[in-house]
Order: C-alpha cells, then structure tokens, then sequence
C-alpha cells in the first residue's frame, strides 16, 4: 500500500469528514461561549462525554447563545495542518424549551429597544389585495388552511407562493431569500408568511435575528400567520399585521364572498326603501304647497265677496231711507204729482215750482 | 373603449351611486333611472361574486440555494 505524507493524509482526512458529515445536525450543550473581538465566536459543544470545539464568525450567529443553553449545529469539520480538530459552525439553533425561552427572550429585549416591534411602524394590510406574495411550505397544512379559505371567501386575487421550509436550521435563510424575491420585484401588495401549529422547537426558526429584522426591513407590508393562537414568534412582533393562524391570515386579507353578496342586497333593498319614503315625502310637500294655495285663494275670495257685501249693504235704499232721505218718483214739473218716500212713510205730493240747484 | 372595472371598483362605484341618493345633489327626476342603474349594478356585482376565483402559481424559484 502506498504511502502518504500527512498533508495527504489530512487532506484525505477532511475530504471525508466534508463528504460525510456536513449536513450532520449535532446537539449539545453550549460552555465557554466567547466572542473575540467583535468578530470571531467560539463556544465549546458537549455532554456528559466529550466535547468538542466550535468556531463561527459572528455575522453566522442570528441567536442569543450563552453557557448552559442547548443548541443545534450544522458545520463542517475538519483536522488543521496541525492536526488539531476544529469544527466551522454554519448555523446553529437553541433546543429545547429552557434553551428556546431563553434565547427568545433574550432577543426580544433587543430587539424591542432597537424599536424593530414599534406599533408606529406597523402598517395596515387591506382587505381584497390584487396581488399578494405567500411564503411557506406547499405541502404543509397551514398552507393547505389558507388556500382553503382564501378561495371560500374571495376571489380575483393572484397569489404568488414561494415554497420554502418552514422549520429546521436552514428555514430561516429560505424565507429571507422569499422576502427579498418578492421585496426586489415589488409586484405584490402584500406577503403573508405561513406554518401551521408545532412544538416550540419546530417553530424556533420564527425567532431566528436576521429572519426577524428581515420581516421588519420588509418594504412590502407583512401578514404573519404563525402556529396557533398561543404561539408567539418573534416575526409575530416584527411584521405588520399578525394572525393567529394561517386560516386567519386569509380571513384577514379577504372580505366574505357571502357576507358581500348580503350587503349588497341590503343596501339596494334600503336605498328603494328610501327612494319611496323620499318620492312620497316630496309629493306630501307638492300635495301641501297646493293646498295652501287654494287656501289663500279661498280667503281672498271670502274677502271681496264681504267688501261687496258691505257695499251693497250701504247702497241698499232703505239703508238710505233709514238715515232721513227720501226718494221721489215721477216727473219733475209743476203741476205733477210725484210720489215721495220716506223710511216709513209714502206720500203723494204736487209739484210747485222747479228750479236748477247751485252746487 | 372604457377599461373593465374590477369587483372592488365596481363596489366602490356601487357605493358611490348610493351616497348619491343620500346628497343634496339629488334630484326626483334623475333618481328613478338612476335607481335602476345601481340595481343593475348591484346585479352585475353578484354574478362576478359568484364568478370570481382566485389564481394561485407556485413559483419555480428555488429558494433553498
């Protein structure tokens, strides 16, 4: 058997290691957890057994670890020219609910004082979008909810989905790459971020640093329809508008074909209702106008019909014969007899000179 | 040629027709045929209700590299 040097060997070492065991998921508890100036991350990886050294540059790292936390890692590893073990962490997540609540509420502190969860920020999503950008997984159930609802409740919207993984250690960066698909080409209205119900481990993705500030720095406006009523991710805080579950989330973004259909027929229905009650209120005024006019009418008749009255009143003769005058009848010459009447009596009498009166 | 109204525009407009109703710009001898023109309006929203669908596309974008 040939011979190798030891850069051969170890070079035949790590091409093995690599081949093997890169995609391994490895979980233990985080000691001795550094940070070095500002740049480098070394934490040391163990359990009861052994341990072994971890290394990652800080930018890797989107969760708050400390000394005691347990914690999943993806890397690589590999023996140095010094034929040292050293293992490149990649990416790595806490395990377990002590560790989940820790690192979420230690990256929650942080990124509410940076104000990432400010309501202020918060814009409203409208119902009835005609374009929305959907991340998730085509083949879990949450998705299966919202395509369900959305297409019981509304129509005509197009809806873009970006399938994705929405749990384990490399969900977060598909979903970043999801945002910024949608965010670069900016035609959709809005995005909705979908899973359905799982434990705290299967939904510690959503608490994911870079993932979070991505939801926030969306310039789209973000639904997050995230597990259950009870869960609580850290993208629940930072998007714009949260539903409790990915059912909700379409129930949210649409209005109820139903309840539409309903309100317009109401609104018809009200507005003849109304048409009638106005036509008729318009008439009843016409009906009134009229109604006075003849009124009036009426009053002035029934006043020149009095005025008449009242004068003919005062040209009645026995009016006159009343107030001492007296009417004669018959020709006005000498000689003649002609008739006088007074108020009560008539006399015969004969006329004895006629001269012209001065006025 | 006038560009086709969408559900939400026609609701809108729908609306619109109804706060008309309801204005001091109404008048009784518009509103008969204006009244007809929103119940067929209200008609025509009710069969695009029952018309609509939604389109959904999965993109082949594969965002896992």
């Amino acid at each position: 058997m040939a011979s190798l040097t030891p850069t051969e060997f170890l070079n035949v070492v790590n091409q093995t290691l690599e081949y093997n065991y890169s995609g391994v998921d490895i979980v233990g508890e985080v000691a001795s957890f550094k940070v070095n100036q500002g740049k480098w991350v070394f934490f040391d990886l163990k359990d009861e057994k052994s341990s072994m050294g971890c290394f990652m540059p800080v930018w890797d790292l989107h969760v708050p670890l400390e000394d005691g936390m347990k914690v999943m890692v993806q890397g690589t590893a590999k023996v140095t020219v010094w034929g040292k073990f050293s293992f490149t962490v990649k990416k790595v997540a806490p395990v377990g609910e002590g560790s989940l609540k820790k690192a979420y509420e230690k990256l929650k502190k942080k990124l509410a004082g940076e104000g990432l969860f400010d309501e202020a920020k918060k814009r409203p999503i409208p119902k009835g979008l005609a374009k929305i950008g959907v991340i998730s997984s085509t083949q879990a159930a949450g998705y299966a909810d919202f395509v369900k609802i959305l297409n019981a409740r509304w129509g005509g919207m197009k809806v873009l989905t970006a399938h994705t993984q929405v749990q384990g250690l490399d969900a977060p960066e598909q979903i970043i790459r999801a945002l910024n698909y949608f965010n670069e080409r900016g035609e959709v209205e809005a995005i909705a971020i979908l899973r359905g119900g799982g434990s705290a481990d299967d939904l510690a993705c959503f608490n994911d640093e870079a993932l979070v500030r991505a939801v926030a720095a969306s310039r789209i406006p973000v639904i997050c329809g995230i597990g259950h009523e009870v869960d609580e991710s850290l993208c629940d805080l930072a998007c714009d508008v949260r539903a409790s579950t990915p059912s909700n989330a379409a129930e949210m973004l649409t209005w109820d074909k139903a309840a539409v259909r309903q309100e317009v027929r109401r609104t018809v229905r009200k507005l003849g209702r109304d048409l009638l009650e106005k036509i008729s209120s318009l008439h009843k005024d016409k009906i009134r106008q009229c109604l006075q006019k003849i009124q009036t009418a009426c009053e002035q008749c029934e006043r020149m019909v009095w005025e008449k009255k009242r004068l003919l009143e005062a040209l009645n003769p026995e009016k006159v014969l009343a107030r001492g005058y007296a009417i004669i009848t018959g020709k006005m010459s000498p000689g003649n007899v002609v008739k006088i009447t007074t108020f009560d009596a008539e006399v015969d009498a004969e006329v004895k000179k006629v001269k012209e009166r001065k006025k | 040629m006038a560009e086709k109204k969408n559900l939400n525009e026609k609701i809108a407009e729908l609306d619109k027709r109804v706060e008309w109703f309801y204005s001091d710009e109404f008048e009784l001898g518009e509103a008969v045929a204006r009244y007809e023109e929103a119940t067929e309006l209200a008609k025509e929203i009710e069969r695009d209700l029952g018309e609509l669908k939604n389109e959904i596309e999965v993109l082949t974008e594969d965002f896992s590299k």
